[in-house]
């Protein structure tokens, strides 16, 4: 270990030290050696000879990873140059533009897994499972998760990012015995955790103060986030959006339920949310203005790491979503959008060195420190030994930790087909029209969904989409619950 | 006068007129060189709007011909017509927003007063302003619980302060313009300026001494004096508008809904987002043929004004 | 009433209107800079902090400052995020990058333009109807090139390059630049020309000593305000850059984090940064600005 690395080890670790001094972290500092997972990409890497890459990442999210790409560059001579920090609603069409023009300008993009088929029917992406097999890289990730980097059997991203949304509710309003006997006065029944969306709301709505600057829900309505929750609520009411000949299932009764369920969290959100993204609603729940959402698991870390200075630390309950009996059974599913991977460009003369870069990153001990870590948790736990890792536990505590796997075991994703972009655009623009009111009843909005996606799917072709489909289905998780 | 061309003596009319020659070619040729240069880019959009490619599963040059359908497609659709609605509404508002708020300034502040060039200097800082600064600062001021309702809090009673500047979709709309108006009034408020400041002051004076009164006199010699400043105010700051894209992308990308979808973002969205790039190219040359259509109107306009303007002065110079 | 009653009350309208304008420009751009000097706390706070009690230059350190320079105690305390990039400091290189582009592009449209205009205003070598339809090249918005500009500029491999956005720029602010310097050629009396020709001055020297020096404040006027445009185009420097020759305008979109929500502080603090060179030049050159902005409507 080189005096370099062992000075910024101390240094990351530093944070976490000096606000929760104790043996345990210190002790954990040890685990940041290399170890033989490293060691082989690194050989790997060696024979490679250097290079110098250029990448497409996600915005702020570039934070995490300068200390990595030094030491990778020390052991290989492989490095990350120059990185292009888009805003995050960008990288999928300019990921699209550079395909377009088959440039081999990037190396590495940091998109949605979502853009996976797109990218590969554009003939962009490079598959990574012989590159893995050769340096002895094995990907694992929690549950069925591995599926959101795969596409036809094979593994086309390194995983950066295992977002999930667990269900966030307050702790001390919901513990409060005060409320408790209020809402088992009124109800009859004992305010307990929601089983269903209907439970949600009904605690949402008691919770709503809007005087007092509390809002019952803090999901995303706004146009570029709305159909996320949208599928959600699809899913648990046993939905599928296509059925198996490939024609859009978005009139069917499932559908028009969780458009209902969707909307009806405008009575509980705050007025403005048909026009906020992450940027307003991140520090809503974090300054304690939300009494409960679904909503990414880094928001645990930032919430709950020592060093995020957060209002509300130690504030909230992390759980199970709520579900559905819509089906006839009860089904929870939460979702995973947009889960971000490291994608290789097929046509970069670098795409070897790229790709033993995306490993390096995304073998287990550098991607907890990058999951772990205290400040910047943007990148939230995917691979199964983060799930006991102390040093992300410390970050997004046991309770955190757990309600971010039992989501990941039930987690779906949006449509994992090509033309995602375009099946995606046309669900958020019809859904905010919706939430403000433009647009009225879930058959009218629904119904013209139904309309735009038979183009679309016209246009992507029904053969192609037949195919894509299996892959799409074999994503869904198995169980109705997590175990 | 505009054309004045040199008097040469005889003897030397040939090469003079050689020199010019080459002078003209020697300008003109660059800016051609550079026009073909760029001519592909027409080109290719041309063969964009009449073949259907779906980028993800063919190389450009192989796709599809389809002749007027994606014309058909645009024209008869209610998005287009729609965004092309707001785009309107949006280049007449805000237009004649600046026009109104920056001709009242220039009127206000023409001639020398104690603190002009305090005023003036303030006032031309919006145009300096960076249209993307303003966007993410309007994100900042704005809220329900913003700055901006903060402050009109301390002016207006209750409700009235706690307006939702963007979530609302019929007003949505009218935010931007009115962000569109505090950024570009300097430009309006800076050409009525040199416009004001400019006209002969003659008319004024024996009009003044005849009796005439401070609006008669701006609507009967000022105003007509001004018209062509006015129109070419007016002609500039509508077409400009018409292609606003970083405010009203960077502060709600066209939402909530479609509520604020002009044809520059939905160009956007159906280029960029859905790849939609045949689509895109059709409606381009839509807009464009819409935009030419207007562009030609005001020409006509301006060059009646400029011949008008020149008429006038020739007069003047001949009698004096 | 007599007149005097109606100046005095004539001053006390013309002040009050002019201060309620001044509120209203001054208050976004002072938010800004008052954002800058904010803690993370108070970005959002409310009721809103209009100056914070706790002002510092942190936000500046956190987007201008180096990377590898040590941590400050203020940001120490205040656990602020470095944003650090890959090689070089951004905002810097990006800075580096609005200047040079734009300031090469607007040169060289106002230079071109001030010959060409010199021509027509002179020669006519461009008819009337010829420099109106110049003015269409203005009106096509730029996202209607956008998607076919981007596949011609990989072709020919000018994505990505400062001379791919010096030439876009250069043709779309021409019609500018030749209408604003026009107005001022045409002022020029013909016969200082003449009288240099005659002891012996070429064409290119009477234009250059002579013609110029005489138009100078239209020139500075048309640079300052071609300069406005070039310097804070958006669409087109994001469409056509890509890790090279990113702009200011274009870092500016960036400070956004899922894990923080926008970052209005840094933002403020480039925004400051992206404003400050504009404003200054502006203010230098004021008293230039209002002779540019006639484009040969207005005969003095």
């Amino acid at each position: 270990m080189s005096e370099k690395q062992i000075k910024r080890r101390s240094l990351l670790k530093a944070g976490l030290a000096t606000a929760v001094a104790g043996p345990a972290v210190l002790g954990g500092a040890g685990k940041a050696q290399a170890g033989p997972e490293e060691d082989a990409v690194i050989k790997a890497g060696k024979k490679l000879g250097g290079a110098k890459l250029n990448g497409m990442m996600w915005g702020l999210y570039w934070r995490n990873y300068p200390d990595l790409n030094r030491e990778f560059n020390k052991a290989t001579g492989i490095s990350m140059d120059k990185v292009s920090d888009v805003p995050n609603l960008q990288i999928p069409q300019r990921a699209m533009a550079e395909a377009i023009t088959r440039s081999g300008k990037f190396d590495i993009f940091h998109v949605e897994s979502m853009m996976i088929p797109s990218l590969v029917a554009a003939g962009m992406l490079e598959p990574l499972d012989d590159y893995m097999k050769a340096a002895g890289f094995d990907l694992k990730m929690v549950g069925n998760f591995e599926t959101f980097m795969t596409y036809q059997g094979k593994t086309y991203a390194m995983p950066t990012d295992g977002n999930v949304c667990p269900q966030f509710i307050r702790k001390d309003l919901f513990d409060n015995p005060d409320e408790r006997k209020a809402f088992a006065d009124k109800h009859g029944k004992k305010l307990a955790w929601p089983v269903t969306w209907e439970d949600e709301l009904e605690i949402m709505k008691h919770f709503h103060r809007p005087d007092k600057e509390l809002y019952g829900f803090g999901g995303l309505r706004d146009k570029a986030n709305s159909s996320f929750w949208y599928w959600m609520y699809l899913y648990s009411a046993g939905g599928f959006p296509f059925d198996d000949d490939a024609n859009p299932t978005l009139n069917t009764p499932a559908a028009e339920y969780a458009f209902d369920t969707w909307l009806a969290r405008k009575q509980v959100s705050h007025p403005e949310a048909g026009a906020w993204g992450s940027p307003q609603m991140i520090p809503r729940i974090r300054n304690g203005k939300i009494f409960s959402c679904q909503y990414w698991d880094g928001i645990i870390a930032a919430i709950e790491s020592p060093t995020a200075g957060t209002k509300t630390r130690g504030m909230w309950h992390y759980g199970l979503v709520p579900g559905s009996k819509f089906s006839g059974r009860l089904i929870h599913r939460a979702f995973s959008a947009p889960v971000m991977g490291m994608v290789v460009n097929r046509h970069s003369p670098r795409k070897k060195q790229a790709v033993a870069w995306a490993m390096y990153m995304s073998t287990y001990k550098n991607s907890a420190e990058v999951v772990g870590h205290p400040k910047f948790t943007f990148h939230d736990p995917w691979h199964p030994k983060h799930m006991t890792d102390p040093q992300v536990t410390k970050v997004y505590t046991k309770a955190g930790i757990k309600s971010v796997e039992d989501n990941l075991l039930v987690t779906c994703p949006p449509p994992y087909v090509t033309g995602y972009q375009e099946f995606k655009e046309v669900v958020d623009r019809n859904l905010s029209e919706a939430y403000a009111g433009r647009k009225k009843g879930a058959k009218k909005v629904m119904g013209d969904i139904q309309k735009e996606w038979a183009k679309i799917i016209r246009k992507v072709g029904k053969r192609k989409l037949k195919r894509e489909l299996p892959f799409y289905k074999a994503m869904m998780p198995k169980v109705d619950k997590p175990m | 006068m505009a054309t004045a061309t040199i008097a040469q003596p005889k003897g030397r009319r040939s090469t003079r007129a050689r020199g010019v020659r080459v002078f003209k070619w020697s300008v003109l040729s660059p800016l051609i060189l550079l026009f073909l240069f760029l001519m592909p880019v027409f080109l290719l959009q041309i063969y964009f709007s009449f073949h259907s490619w779906t980028v993800y599963l063919s190389t450009w040059f192989d796709a599809e011909y389809v002749g007027l359908e994606l014309f058909q497609e645009v024209l008869g659709e209610e998005r287009f017509w729609n965004a092309m609605g707001r785009s309107l509404l949006f280049a007449g508002l805000s237009t004649l927003g600046c026009f109104i708020c920056g001709f009242a300034l220039a009127l206000l502040m023409y001639r020398p007063f104690k603190g002009q060039a305090f005023f003036y200097i303030l006032f031309i800082l919006p145009m300096l302003t960076v249209p993307v600064v303003i966007a993410y600062t309007a994100d900042m001021l704005l809220y329900e619980k913003g700055p901006i309702n903060g402050f009109l809090s301390y002016f207006l009673p209750g409700d009235l302060s706690k307006f939702t500047w963007l979530s609302n979709p019929n007003f949505a709309i009218f935010t931007i313009i009115l962000l569109e108006v505090w950024n570009w009034t300097p430009f309006v408020f800076i050409i009525m300026l040199a416009g004001l400041s400019s006209l002969p002051t003659e008319p004024v004076e024996a009009a003044r001494i005849l009796g005439a009164s401070r609006l008669q006199i701006f609507r009967e010699i000022q105003l007509p004096l001004l018209r062509p400043v006015i129109f070419l105010a007016l002609i500039l700051r509508f077409l400009e508008a018409m292609a606003e894209f970083p405010k009203t992308w960077g502060l709600i990308q066209g939402g909530p809904g479609t509520a604020t979808e002009t044809i520059p973002i939905y160009l956007y969205f159906t280029t960029w987002v859905s790849f939609d790039i045949s689509k895109g190219a059709a409606m381009s040359y839509v807009v464009m043929v819409i935009m030419i259509f207007i562009v030609l109107t005001a020409i006509y306009v301006l060059r009646r004004e400029k011949r008008a303007l020149d008429a006038l002065h020739e007069t003047s110079r001949t009698e004096a | 009433m007599n007149r005097v009653t109606k100046a005095r009350l004539f001053t006390i309208f013309r002040y009050a209107m002019l201060f309620i304008w001044s509120v209203i420009v001054a208050f976004p751009i002072f938010w800004i800079v008052s954002t800058s000097f904010k803690p993370d706390w108070e970005w959002h706070a409310w009721p809103p902090v209009y100056w914070s009690k706790e002002a510092s230059w942190v936000n500046y350190q956190a987007v201008w400052g180096r990377p590898e320079s040590p941590r400050t105690a203020t940001e120490e305390k205040t656990q602020t995020a470095r944003y650090e990039s890959a090689s070089a400091n951004k905002p810097w290189q990006a800075l580096w990058n609005s200047l040079y582009i734009a300031i090469t592009a607007t040169a060289l449209s106002v230079a071109f333009g001030a010959i060409l205009a010199y021509g027509v205003s002179r020669y006519r070598i461009l008819s009337e109807i010829r420099m109106f339809q110049l003015l269409v090249l203005r009106m096509i918005p730029p996202i209607v090139v956008a998607a076919p500009l981007t596949l011609y500029y990989s072709a020919i491999h000018l994505m990505d390059t400062a001379l791919g956005l010096v030439i876009v720029y250069f043709i779309t602010t021409l019609p500018y630049s030749v209408w604003m310097t026009k107005s001022f050629v045409d002022e020029v009396p013909v016969e200082i020309e003449q009288a240099a020709e005659i002891l012996g001055a070429t064409k290119w020297q009477a234009i250059r000593e002579v013609v110029f020096p005489l138009i100078r404040s239209g020139i500075v006027a048309t640079f300052l305000f071609i300069l406005i445009l070039t310097w804070s185009e958006y669409l087109l420097s994001l469409m056509l850059s890509k890790v090279d020759v990113v702009t200011l305008p274009v870092q500016l979109a960036k400070y956004e984090g899922s894990d923080e929500g926008r970052v209005y502080g840094h933002q403020a603090a480039l925004a400051v940064g992206i404003t400050l060179p504009l404003m200054i030049i502006g203010i230098f050159i004021r008293k230039h600005l209002v002779r540019g902005f006639t484009f040969g409507m207005v005969k003095r």
